[in-house]
């Protein structure tokens, strides 16, 4: 079931997508009503691209840590805008080689948030073409959910 | 690698010439220094080397690819090619963006075993030298690119290819492009989808994939290089060639006026994706999914089930023409 005050907002690596939690922050700021959850989609190094184990789990480690920094960059972002911590969970989810959108989309509709909110990274068209949008591809994709793409 | 006189006679029965010598090969690591009348032994099997493999890409002069080698096996005498481990990274640029690409054996074993006996794809087994080199072991695809059938089929002229062919090919490709829809619902990317990726078999008629060891860094879509990869083989095969700007400018400068930027390829700005401004007798259902594929397209395709959705019946309204050659 769909719960329209339960919003998923998505970070990514990129300084940038923090934008899109400081207007959330404007937006909601003080509000007790919502519950926010924190999401980041990440696609772990494969075995293909770096063979050797350990050096891809290093990888993978790095990737890990700096994604969750920026969740809890996000969630800090929230409390100073007086959201309560009780309202706050952050997720960081694996897409294993799947469009991260397809990810963002079933995460939101198999815990019924009624909200998906992105930042617009401001890629070009070609970029958008030969390697896909997350904004672009939820946009499209999105059903029975309201969706806010901030740029 | 050992000297094996031994195996002479039948390494020169194989190879049908005189070995200044035969080794017994079961580390393929080195494989630079393999030579024609090596024996390979791969968990128990054996196979004779031949040669070398060439790569031509859309007539540039022909690469030798010296971790691919022809060969014979040992028991039945059937050809084979041998595709030993060689791990390649690389920058390629794709519409003026840097890729950095992977060569990937491991990649190509998994696929060929999740292809076996799957006609759309090249077949083959993956047996592991003693160093535990990823070597496959390919069926040779008796034939020749499928492009290079089509533009031989188009030479006749384009309203006679639309007529008579056009909507057999599509249908036939419609094939090739459900097998990278099925290998992405695998998790699987092609990686490396082109042309000249796609070999006509002329004994079945059968058009098949190869190559799959090229990779790439995972990114927003993981499918999106390929079905770029499938639009570039759609404008080929609607056009039974290339329809570039320097093709108008020659041939048909008095289009050149009509076009805008938005009517050619994001990616690749020379290449003109609207063909209906050169051929107005393509249905609009047609052109509109090559329209998916230009800078005017304010939606891109993102799966290949959404590219076949509007694709399969835009070739039911063609003309029936014939089979696909």
């Amino acid at each position: 079931m769909i719960i329209w005050n339960r919003i998923l907002a998505t970070v990514d690596e990129h300084e940038r997508s923090l934008d899109a939690v400081h207007y959330l922050a404007s937006v909601l700021g003080g509000s007790d009503t919502c519950q926010v959850a924190l999401l980041s989609v990440h696609q772990p190094p494969q075995a293909d691209t770096i063979p050797d184990q350990e050096q891809r789990a290093q990888a993978g480690a790095m990737e890990e840590g700096l994604l969750m920094g920026r969740l809890e960059q996000a969630r800090r972002i929230l409390l100073e805008a007086a959201i309560p911590a009780a309202n706050l969970s952050t997720h960081l989810i694996p897409a294993q080689g799947r469009p991260v959108a397809e990810v963002i989309l079933e995460h939101q509709a198999g815990n019924g948030y009624g909200t998906i909110v992105l930042g617009r990274r401001g890629v070009s068209k070609t970029e958008e073409f030969l390697f896909g949008s997350v904004s672009s591809m939820v946009m499209h994709k999105a059903r029975d959910c309201a969706v806010w793409i901030i740029s | 690698m050992q000297d094996a006189p031994e195996l002479r006679p039948r390494a020169e029965q194989l190879s049908g010439r005189k070995l200044s010598r035969v080794r017994l090969v079961h580390d393929t690591s080195m494989f630079m220094e393999l030579e024609p009348g090596d024996v390979l032994e791969l968990e128990g099997v054996r196979f004779v080397v031949t040669g070398t493999e060439y790569e031509g890409r859309f007539g540039l002069s022909d690469q030798p690819k010296p971790w691919v080698k022809r060969a014979v096996a040992w028991e039945d005498g059937s050809a084979k090619i041998i595709k030993l481990v060689f791990h390649e990274e690389f920058h390629r640029m794709v519409g003026g963006f840097k890729v950095r690409c992977y060569r990937s054996p491991e990649k190509e074993a998994r696929i060929l075993a999740l292809v076996r006996g799957d006609g759309r794809f090249m077949q083959g087994i993956t047996l592991r030298d003693t160093a535990g080199n990823a070597v496959r072991v390919l069926e040779r695809i008796r034939g020749g690119r499928m492009d290079l059938v089509l533009e031989d089929v188009a030479r006749q002229g384009h309203q006679v290819y639309f007529q008579r062919h056009l909507r057999g090919v599509l249908s036939k490709l419609t094939g090739v492009f459900q097998a990278i829809g099925w290998l992405h619902a695998h998790g699987e990317r092609h990686g490396d989808v082109r042309r000249d990726h796609v070999l006509a078999d002329s004994g079945s008629g059968q058009w098949a994939w190869i190559d799959f060891d090229y990779n790439y860094d995972l990114m927003a879509n993981p499918f999106a290089l390929d079905l770029y990869g499938l639009g570039n083989i759609l404008w080929f095969a609607v056009a039974g060639h290339e329809v570039t700007y320097h093709w108008l400018k020659q041939d048909h400068p008095e289009i050149l006026e009509r076009l805008r930027p938005e009517d050619y390829s994001p990616a690749l700005k020379n290449r003109l994706m609207n063909l209906k401004k050169v051929y107005p007798y393509l249905p609009d259902s047609l052109n509109n999914v090559l329209l998916h594929f230009s800078a005017g397209s304010p939606v891109f395709y993102e799966r290949v089930e959404e590219l076949m959705a509007e694709l399969a019946p835009a070739i039911g309204e063609l003309p029936q023409g014939e089979d696909a050659p």
